[in-house]
């Protein structure tokens, strides 16, 4: 799969899976709103039933009512008729139960301007009776027992009107109660509806969210399983080019190699021969010398030019350059072993490493009347000791190399543990560097700087190759006249991994 | 040393000018063996080989072997040399510039029985050359067909 198909993929896989994130989110704020709904309905269905139970009460007491009042109509005929007493008493009695009952609709019914209005009429009515029921009674307590003036009591009259409309406040509470009841079907059926249709959608959101888990499952196993087969590939790649790498160093190395023994050949003859004339010349000195006392008239002016001057000067000059073309090759030879050294980390006291490298030069040091301080703490490392006596014996030989003429030169090494690396500093006060070398004076066979000291510009190059294979790098800081600082940058436990190639000597 | 007088000196250099070098400096040390020269290993290893006054058929031998050929190398003529039966008495003595380690370690693994690095200064060069003269006017060489 290409970057740009996968990369394709990759996006859209993503729009699918907000969009199937989106619908399941929706599906839920769905069910959570179908939820409150089936809650509303549900208090109005309470609401409903309260309400029809309210209506139910009221009947009842309406019933109460018109019982009472038939029992006060009883009781008193009970007593126009038998003029007992116990039919008075029960007369006082339902009445007052009568008027209780009244309230009571008149309580209930409050919420109710018809029923008021019909509990009110009642109210006159009962109080027509009540009075019909008084006066019957007494007449009746009088003696008479006439029931033609029963006849023409009011109080029936009353009494039929107060059944009707009790009839009719029933009539009233009975359609109140068809309301109610229909609108507690309907909410109940309302609810059924909601109960049915959330059910369904919470099978469905049920069966997308598992659909949706088993794909994502399904996505992350294979996702790791690709992961899992890209970082075996990526392992194989980093392999195959550190190979690449090696290869390409283990080239270059060769390549320095062969090449300085090679040239080592031809200067075998240039500097045999310039010998060999050499050798030819003193004869030939000899020989001018004995033509001078005992021929002088062949000796020539250009004769003795020739071979007192000439010849000497020109073999001078082949013997110095090819002795330091010689030089130069042995340089190139030496950094291509360097760069094949098998490297053996181990811890260092660094202390000790640059207090041999300064024992070793204080001969030097002394001559030239310069000192050498090292900082007892200095922090140790974990990397090749020979690599790094190298490294510092040369820093420290340039330091005393250059010094500035006049002033009593002053060498100082010091050193700081920064993170995981640890970094070296030699510093001088001599003769500095030209910012504009800085960079220059790493390169094998560069020098900066007045020619007036013995080198080939190898030394700074050799500790830049050092220090690389260490794992580290070199840098310099300096200004021209104030001396110079050089920082060595390394890793404070040189990886394995740097190592040169196993088994590879020169 | 009338002896050494039979022993021929075979120098297989492809390098005339070391070539030449070399024997001024055998001649310098009072060698005065014959010496031959060749410049490739084919042309050498067919003296050695087959020619009749080359070792295998004749007198007795002396190898001064460079490595450094241009159609084989001197490692290859070293193998062969001693890992042929009538040759492999024959001393050999490997005259080269390079010092590699693994290289000397080589020849000797293959029977060299010398092994000189060329120094590159010339003093030097002359030096050895010629302490190699007198190895050579000590050394005993064996007699691989009995001579008359």
């Amino acid at each position: 799969m290409t970057a740009a198909r996968k990369l394709l993929a990759i996006r859209s896989e993503r729009a699918f899976n907000t969009v199937v994130v989106g619908i399941v989110a929706l599906g839920f704020l769905t069910l959570v709103a179908v939820a409150a709904y089936g809650l509303s309905v549900m208090r109005e269905n309470l609401i409903f039933t309260r309400w029809v139970a309210h209506t139910y009460e009221v009947k009842g007491a309406i019933s109460d009512f018109l019982i009472n009042d038939e029992r006060t109509e009883t009781a008193r005929r009970g007593y126009l008729l038998s003029r007992d007493d116990l039919f008075s008493n029960s007369v006082a009695t339902t009445s007052t139960r009568l008027d209780r009952t009244l309230l009571t609709i008149q309580q209930l019914t409050v919420d109710n301007a018809i029923q008021q209005a019909n509990v009110a009429q009642m109210r006159t009515l009962v109080a027509q009776q009540q009075r019909a029921i008084a006066v019957s009674m007494a007449f009746a307590r009088g003696g008479h027992s006439d029931s033609s003036e029963f006849y023409h009591d009011t109080g029936v009259e009353a009494t039929r009107a107060i059944r009707r409309l009790a009839e009719q406040m029933t009539q009233e509470e009975n359609h109140k109660l068809k309301i109610r009841n229909a609108g507690q079907q309907a909410t109940f059926d309302q609810l059924i509806r909601v109960s049915v249709a959330a059910g369904g959608l919470l099978i469905l959101l049920a069966f997308g969210s598992v659909w949706v888990i088993l794909r994502y499952t399904r996505q992350l196993n294979r996702s790791q399983r690709e992961l899992a087969q890209l970082n075996e590939g990526l392992e194989e790649q980093v392999m195959t080019r550190t190979a690449d790498l090696q290869r390409a160093n283990d080239e270059i190395q060769r390549f320095a190699y062969i090449v300085s023994h090679d040239l080592r050949s031809p200067l075998v003859n240039v500097m045999g021969f310039t010998a060999e004339l050499e050798a030819a010349a003193k004869p030939l000195g000899v020989l001018l010398e004995r033509a001078e006392t005992e021929a002088p008239g062949i000796v020539t002016e250009d004769a003795r030019t020739a071979i007192r001057i000439d010849l000497p000067e020109s073999i001078g000059f082949i013997r110095t350059s090819t002795q330091k073309m010689d030089r130069l090759i042995n340089a190139i030879l030496q950094l291509s072993r360097q760069g094949r050294r098998v490297l053996t980390p181990e811890p260092l006291d660094m202390g000790g490493v640059l207090r041999g490298v300064a024992d070793n030069l204080a001969h030097r040091a002394s001559e030239l009347g310069a000192s050498i301080d090292i900082d007892p703490d200095l922090p140790g490392v974990v990397s090749d000791r020979l690599a790094l006596e190298q490294i510092f014996s040369n820093l420290v030989e340039n330091a005393l190399k250059y010094l500035k003429p006049g002033r009593p030169g002053h060498i100082e090494v010091g050193g700081a543990k920064v993170g995981g690396r640890v970094v070296y500093r030699v510093t001088d006060n001599g003769r500095g560097i030209d910012p504009k070398d800085h960079d220059r004076i790493f390169d094998l066979f560069r020098r900066a700087g007045a020619q007036d000291q013995p080198g080939e510009g190898i030394g700074l190059a050799h500790v830049r190759a050092l220090a690389y294979r260490l794992g580290g790098t070199v840098t310099c800081e300096s200004i021209l006249d104030q001396g110079a600082t050089f920082r060595v940058s390394l890793p404070a436990r040189l990886e394995p991994a740097r190592l040169g190639p196993e088994g590879f000597s020169s | 040393m009338s002896e050494q007088r039979h022993v021929t000196i075979v120098m297989i250099e492809d390098d005339e000018g070391h070539a030449r070098l070399i024997e001024r400096n055998i001649r310098r040390a009072g060698i005065s063996n014959e010496i031959r020269h060749f410049m490739d290993g084919a042309s050498a290893l067919h003296y050695l080989e087959n020619d009749d006054a080359g070792p295998a058929l004749n007198g007795p031998a002396l190898v001064l072997l460079d490595l450094n050929l241009p159609d084989m190398s001197g490692t290859d003529i070293l193998a062969r040399v001693k890992s042929d039966d009538r040759l492999k008495r024959t001393p050999v003595v490997v005259l080269t510039t390079t010092d590699d380690k693994v290289e000397i370690q080589r020849c000797y693994d293959l029977g060299a029985n010398v092994y000189i690095t060329k120094p590159v200064n010339y003093e030097s060069f002359a030096d050895a050359i010629r302490q190699l003269g007198l190895f050579l006017s000590v050394i005993q060489v064996p007699d691989v067909e009995a001579k008359g």
